[in-house]
């Protein structure tokens, strides 16, 4: 099989896969007990005003009438209204994403680049002191959750020692001070309340691809192509990052592409601990809100993300490793 | 056996709140009858008065369900419910479960479904407390949604509340209303188990002369025109754990965080002091007569402006009442109810036609319909549903920016009537509560307008930058029977019940001691509308359990509670 009729064939299984995550999220959402429209009335609404309301938002619609609406509406990539707010679920979503996005790829890049070089280093240095280091840290910075480094981080440097910002993405007050998010984004009050979140984060990602270097590593030191790099009369150096680092990235590659996927999610718990008007929060609070249409949406984003990037990571699987074929 | 007095022994307090899984087994483990029907024992056995030896008597009363919110919704209201299901399971003998349940679930449960036993949580009255009873209790509001969810039925009080809402005499109402508590607390159908206080909390070098209002508390329109900035202070700073919804005042969910905002950015007809009193020197409208029963004039201030600087008029006061009734805006369908229609009589007048009479029509209607621009407003259609980006209003305050999910920001209105002493208020969303707390002892933010009554208050309060200040308010946590399953329709149930609630313990060992045990619905923040001289409960097991046998129920040798039979 070529390559078009591959990225034809696996087009194919995406649009299925859409298809598939928009219609459980559709059921999981109606399937939940509870009213969506206990948090959008208040307890001084009449009983006719109620039922009026519950009508406009169509939830009085049989199952299948809304369900083809929503299929309908998710092809022309309209998510529909938020019940909460009014707005359009997709400022709702334009809103919070870039904030998390933001947030995220620094965390991400700073983790990965970490963890690559350490993993590649530990693998290298296999049985040193370094590497059963390295190994611990990887473990822990997997083990303890990211909330509770998060307020650690908080109370010895925000409330200690004050060289960090306690919350938000800009100092207090001074709101509506920015002309535009990129405006917000290059200034330094922004990149000083960055700062934190983003290192919490990375040190929680760091662990994963650390680990995941070093035991692929350990796997390519082991091949023959090693041992004739050293009797060429390569230096150390040149054969730890040129030749076995680049033949153990390919597992990364695929580790990146869905971790990439899932921080277009963002992080609920460091949102909420640092004050971060992300998206991971507001998700969660469409969801406990039962406002459907900002949780169909916001979901259905995060679940293109990861199917598409992974399908990135499959193409440049056959780019980075010749080997790989699309058959 | 602990527990019939007001203070519980620490261990065994402990135990109750969190034993809300463990009443849950128990309720399982009994294989009780969900149905009120007497039965068969679990060990085959038939049911009937039981003869020592420990053997266990089938109750022929139902499980009981006690809807719960999860913990991290509200810890100590999560708490207090685990600790009265075990009082009712382990103290009265009654087969109790307790069902955590998420607030959407919860509240949908207990007030469209009716599948519950007993509710609890946090009920707001406003300014006017016969009208919340008339929402809660009458029998006519049964129907799912409507609003009498406990399903109590009392033809003799349907009649003394409709005739105190048509009632235009103030002291004849006063008097009325006295006789409502009296027969609502004889009946009780509803017991407030903790009277909560408003309590102001901000930073003393900053802020000064807080005043709360009935209704708004320490948010309200009067605290805010009465503040005092300290020093060189010009910003009044505060947060709030979520992020606001809309900008739309029709659109809202009369949360509290959009409330608090709107009753700065916009004018009502009438604007109450701090002694619950429609105050003309602070209101839009300066003077107003009653012409008849159904009919009130209201004389309009002259010379005042929108945010935008176009001329506030009486035909914008009139246009606001119609647009509100005639496009049936959700939100304010209970007012919408008495209104007819409003017009102009002249440049200062405007009338307001009632559909029905409604003696408290300022405190009912007239201090809640927000008064709205036409210029802005008379092309949209749907108007609940409408994304308002930058709101107009005529309030002291005028919106400024929001960052949806970061910061709402509002600058002082100078030509306002009744201006504020800061120049800025923002609100930063902060859900992390010891961030607030550091925030708030820093002077970063500089009040605290949630109010929350909690550990970290009771850790900081004597910060000596922080001032605390606390007035009775007119919210409480609501203990509800739902009348319509078997048992609790009897009124010597409900008032064992009542007697078996710890409400001193909660008070002190859950919520630090800054509420007052509940007693009676309407709260003494209402003024002469509240009376003293209501059917008071003891907090006594004994109490309940001499009350249910005196009403014919008895105990077997288990302790279950058996009730009469036909």
């Amino acid at each position: 099989m070529g390559k078009a009729s591959f990225v034809l064939r696996r087009t194919l299984q995406l649009v299925v896969t859409l298809w598939a995550v928009g219609t459980v999220l559709f059921g999981l959402f109606r399937l939940m007990p509870g009213d969506p429209t206990s948090y959008v009335v208040s307890s001084q609404m009449t009983q006719e005003a109620r039922q009026q309301l519950i009508e406009s938002y169509g939830l009085n619609d049989p199952l299948h009438v809304q369900y083809i609406r929503f299929l309908e509406n998710l092809v022309a990539l309209n998510f529909g209204q938020s019940f909460h707010s009014n707005q359009p679920v997709t400022d709702v979503i334009a809103t919070y994403l870039p904030n998390t996005l933001v947030l995220m790829l620094t965390a991400f890049i700073i983790a990965y680049v970490l963890g690559i070089t350490l993993g590649v280093l530990s693998g290298w240095y296999r049985g040193s002191r370094f590497e059963r280091t390295t190994v611990i840290t990887a473990l822990t910075a997997r083990s303890v959750p990211t909330f509770y480094v998060g307020l650690i981080v908080l109370w010895i440097f925000g409330a200690t020692f004050n060289v960090i910002p306690m919350s938000g993405m800009t100092s207090l007050g001074t709101g509506g001070q920015n002309t535009g998010f990129f405006d917000m984004v290059f200034s330094l009050d922004f990149l000083k309340h960055l700062v934190a979140p983003a290192s919490v984060l990375a040190f929680y990602y760091m662990g994963y691809p650390l680990l995941i270097m070093r035991s692929s590593m350990l796997e390519v030191l082991s091949e023959d192509f090693i041992d004739v790099c050293r009797a060429k009369g390569l230096t150390e150096r040149t054969i730890m990052f040129k030749h076995a680092a680049r033949n153990a990235l390919l597992p990364i590659v695929t580790a990146a592409a869905i971790a990439l996927g899932y921080a277009v999610g963002g992080s609920v718990l460091i949102e909420t601990v640092f004050a971060w008007p992300g998206i991971g929060r507001e998700m969660v609070r469409a969801v406990l809100r039962r406002d459907f249409p900002v949780a169909q949406g916001t979901f259905i984003v995060l679940a293109s993300t990861i199917i598409f990037l992974n399908f990135a990571a499959d193409l440049a699987y056959g780019y980075l490793d010749p080997r790989v074929t699309y058959d | 056996m602990a527990s019939s007095d007001s203070e519980m022994d620490r261990r065994a307090f402990l135990k109750a709140t969190t034993a809300g899984s463990a009443v849950g087994m128990t309720a399982l483990a009994g294989c009780t009858g969900g149905d009120g029907e007497g039965g068969e024992s679990g060990d085959g056995e038939s049911g009937g008065e039981s003869e020592g030896d420990g053997e266990s008597v089938e109750s022929n009363l139902p499980t009981y369900t006690y809807t719960n919110n999860a913990q991290s919704y509200n810890p100590p209201r999560h708490d207090a419910i685990n600790l009265i299901a075990s009082q009712f399971d382990e103290e009265l003998g009654l087969d109790v479960e307790v069902d955590v349940l998420e607030w959407g679930t919860l509240y949908s449960r207990v007030t469209e479904e009716y599948d519950y036993s007993f509710s609890t949580w946090h009920t707001f009255f406003v300014s006017e407390p016969v009208t919340e009873l008339n929402n809660l209790l009458n029998s006519g509001n049964t129907d799912p949604g409507q609003g009498n969810y406990s399903g109590y039925e009392n033809a003799e009080l349907d009649d003394l509340i409709s005739s105190y809402l048509g009632e235009p005499d103030a002291d004849t109402r006063v008097d009325q209303a006295h006789q409502i508590q009296q027969m609502v607390m004889d009946d009780v159908p509803m017991m407030p188990i903790t009277q909560m206080p408003m309590a102001a909390i901000f930073n003393n070098n900053q802020v000064s002369n807080w005043q709360a209002d009935l209704a708004n508390g320490f948010n309200s329109y009067w605290t805010m025109i009465n503040l005092e900035m300290e020093g060189d202070e010009t910003v009044l700073k505060g947060y709030w754990p979520e992020t606001l919804s809309t900008m739309n005042v029709l659109g809202h969910n009369d949360e509290n965080k959009h409330v608090y905002q709107f009753n700065m950015m916009y004018d009502y007809l009438v604007q109450l002091n701090n002694n619950a009193e429609p105050d003309p020197e602070v209101s839009l409208a300066t003077d107003w007569t009653r012409v008849d029963e159904t009919t009130m004039e209201y004389t309009i201030r002259t010379g005042h402006s929108w945010h935008d600087g176009e001329d506030l008029t009486a035909e914008d006061v009139a246009f606001s009442y119609n647009y509100i009734n005639e496009n049936e805006v959700p939100l304010y369908s209970t007012q919408s109810q008495y209104l007819e229609s409003a017009e102009v009589v002249d440049e200062e007048t405007v009338r307001v036609n009632m559909a029905e009479p409604l003696g408290p029509f300022n405190l009912a209607v007239a201090n809640l319909l927000p008064i709205i621009p036409e210029h802005k407003w008379a092309d949209r259609e749907n108007p609940s549903q409408q994304n308002i980006e930058e709101p107009v209003g005529s309030g002291p305050m005028m919106f400024d920016y929001w960052e949806q999910g970061s910061e709402f920001g509002m600058v002082r209105f100078d030509d306002h009537f009744a201006p504020v002493d800061f120049e800025r208020r923002f609100w930063r969303v902060i859900p992390e509560a010891s961030t607030v707390w550091e925030n708030l002892i820093s002077g970063d933010l500089n009040y605290e307008p949630f109010g929350r009554i909690d550990r970290q208050l009771n850790e900081n309060q004597e910060n000596e930058n922080i001032g605390t200040q606390f007035e009775v308010a007119a919210t409480f946590w609501h203990f509800t029977p739902n009348e319509r399953q078997t048992g609790l329709d009897d009124a010597e149930m409900r008032k064992a019940l009542v007697e078996t609630i710890p409400r001193t313990a909660i008070v002190d060992q859950i919520l630090f001691g800054f509420p007052d045990p509940g007693f009676n619905v309407v709260s003494p923040a209402f003024g002469p509308l509240h009376t003293e001289d209501v059917t008071e409960y003891e907090e006594s097991v004994e109490a309940a359990r001499s009350r249910l046998q005196e009403a014919g129920y008895s105990y077997a040798d288990d302790g279950t509670l058996i009730a009469p039979s036909e």
